[in-house]
């Protein structure tokens, strides 16, 4: 489908039709928020804006998020196999990275930063916690889950940040072995 | 998006917003110094009735002459602009609180704007006060930019809602009269519980579907009813997110596109100023206040919006 098809989506989002991903995150994150929570500028429309009203609002944002966003990854990637620059540009380096870094808390963190993403988008959108993120970011071992959950929650955010969610994991396990071995020894 | 050409070329500002005490008079006063201070001509125009005090922001006295002397007996507007002390700005007073503000027909005000127009400066701001008087609308919206002022607090938002609401009711209702319709808003609006309408943007809906030459003509008067948004006394970066919210709000509940142009934060200097008697924007040029009046004045100079690195 291409973006004019999608115009419908972008208005709801309150986009322009040539908005990049991480566009369409922050506005459906800011829209989400405001119409989700009792924000005080929905005071003078609080009459008109039954309970019924606000669950049509917040569907039409996820679908429409839910829409552009899959549509738009699909473009990203074919635009990507095809050797051309993603639509958001800047961001078509992972494919690089995929192959010769080995993913560590910091490089997460750096990719996630690039994208513009905050935090707390991600946790909105992965159900992980901000906090366990955060520590994820930071390699704070110590406090992380158990490995299998963690082996989880690292591959949903490397979902999440369009990396391939296996060599992720993989890499961000074996630092987690890493450690937990050194801290074997010190015992 | 479009760029008309009034917009860019738009002399005439209007500073309104509804609510009293959000900082209109002092956006005015420091919008004007600022313009001015790039070597344009400018002219502010207070119109607040029962509240003119621009004179004070700027430490000059009140006027002698206002714009009563023009409506009563009709002396040019160039004869009631008094210097301000900043180069190339001058001031009117609007103080015509002895003249009955209800008296001033509408033919009056068409003709004091055919006068402003006429005026040789490349910049007229009036200073609108506070209320939804339909003075203060009809002048609201015969300006080129019509610019809002936000504090964030709920009686602000309220206002500002209701403000914006009316005058485009008003609006709506005066083009369809030209176009001979001036009935089907009325009646519809005077049967709206029948057709169950709630809000203006469903009265709108319905009207398009009754009749659609008729949404043609709404949907012209919809573009053109741009606002410029600017929130004044922010106390944190939290508070920048409103401006984001009532455009949105804005645009879903009335159809109205707003460009959110920038933010004052709060700033204890602004009635230091004042007691000093003199203009802010010398006063304090250096301060973060000063520099966040030329961002927006700059955003409306140029029709952009504030770059928010989150929005």
């Amino acid at each position: 489908m291409s973006r004019r098809n999608l115009k419908k989506h972008f208005e709801i989002l309150e986009l322009d039709s040539d908005a990049s991903l991480p566009e369409i995150k922050n506005a459906y994150v800011r829209l989400k928020k405001l119409y989700s929570t009792d924000s005080m500028v929905m005071t003078p429309i609080a009459d008109e804006f039954s309970k019924k009203k606000r669950l049509e609002v917040l569907k039409q944002i996820e679908e429409a998020h839910a829409k552009l966003s899959d549509e738009l990854k699909d473009e990203h990637q074919r635009s990507a196999n095809l050797g051309k620059p993603g639509i958001a540009s800047g961001n078509g380096t992972e494919g690089e990275e995929a192959e010769s870094v080995s993913f560590s808390g910091e490089v997460l963190r750096k990719i996630r930063e690039k994208k513009g993403i905050h935090l707390y988008e991600v946790a909105l959108d992965t159900k992980i916690r901000v906090e366990i993120l955060e520590n994820i970011e930071h390699e704070r071992f110590d406090v992380l889950p158990q490995e299998v959950y963690l082996k989880g929650h690292v591959s949903n955010y490397a979902r999440y940040l369009l990396l391939d969610p296996r060599k992720v994991a993989d890499d961000y396990i074996s630092r987690y072995k890493d450690w937990k071995g050194e801290a074997k020894e010190k015992d | 998006m479009e760029k008309s050409s009034t917009e860019k070329e738009g002399k005439i500002w209007a500073i309104g917003g509804g609510k009293g005490g959000t900082g209109k008079t002092f956006i005015t006063s420091a919008i004007g110094t600022y313009i001015a201070g790039k070597g344009k001509r400018v002219v502010l125009i207070d119109v607040d009735i029962g509240g003119a005090n621009l004179h004070s922001f700027l430490g000059i006295n009140r006027p002698k002459k206002s714009l009563t002397d023009f409506f009563e007996t009709g002396a040019s507007l160039s004869k009631l602009a008094v210097k301000t002390g900043i180069d190339n700005m001058s001031l009117i007073s609007g103080d015509i609180h002895s003249l009955a503000s209800d008296s001033i027909k509408f033919t009056q005000k068409l003709k004091l704007f055919r006068h402003i127009m006429k005026l040789n400066k490349n910049y007229v701001i009036i200073d609108l006060g506070g209320g939804s008087h339909n003075n203060t609308i009809d002048t609201f919206l015969m300006a080129d930019k019509r610019v809002v002022i936000l504090e964030p607090e709920i009686t602000s938002v309220e206002n500002m809602y209701h403000f914006i609401k009316n005058a485009l009711f008003r609006k709506l209702r005066m083009s369809l009269r030209e176009y001979g319709f001036k009935e089907i808003v009325e009646q519809m609006w005077e049967r709206r519980q029948e057709y169950k309408i709630k809000s203006l943007r469903e009265l709108m809906d319905h009207i398009r579907d009754s009749f659609s030459y008729v949404g043609d003509i709404i949907d012209k008067e919809l573009s053109d009813f741009k606002l410029y948004l600017i929130l004044n006394k922010i106390r944190s970066s939290d508070d920048i997110l409103i401006g984001s919210s009532m455009k949105s709000i804005f645009k879903k509940y009335l159809c109205v596109d707003t460009r959110f142009v920038g933010f004052v934060e709060y700033d204890d200097s602004v009635w230091r100023s004042i007691r000093e008697r003199r203009p802010f924007m010398l006063n304090y040029s250096l301060s973060r206040s000063a520099k966040e009046v030329e961002v927006f004045t700059e955003n409306l100079l140029n029709g952009k919006e504030i770059k928010l690195s989150r929005s």
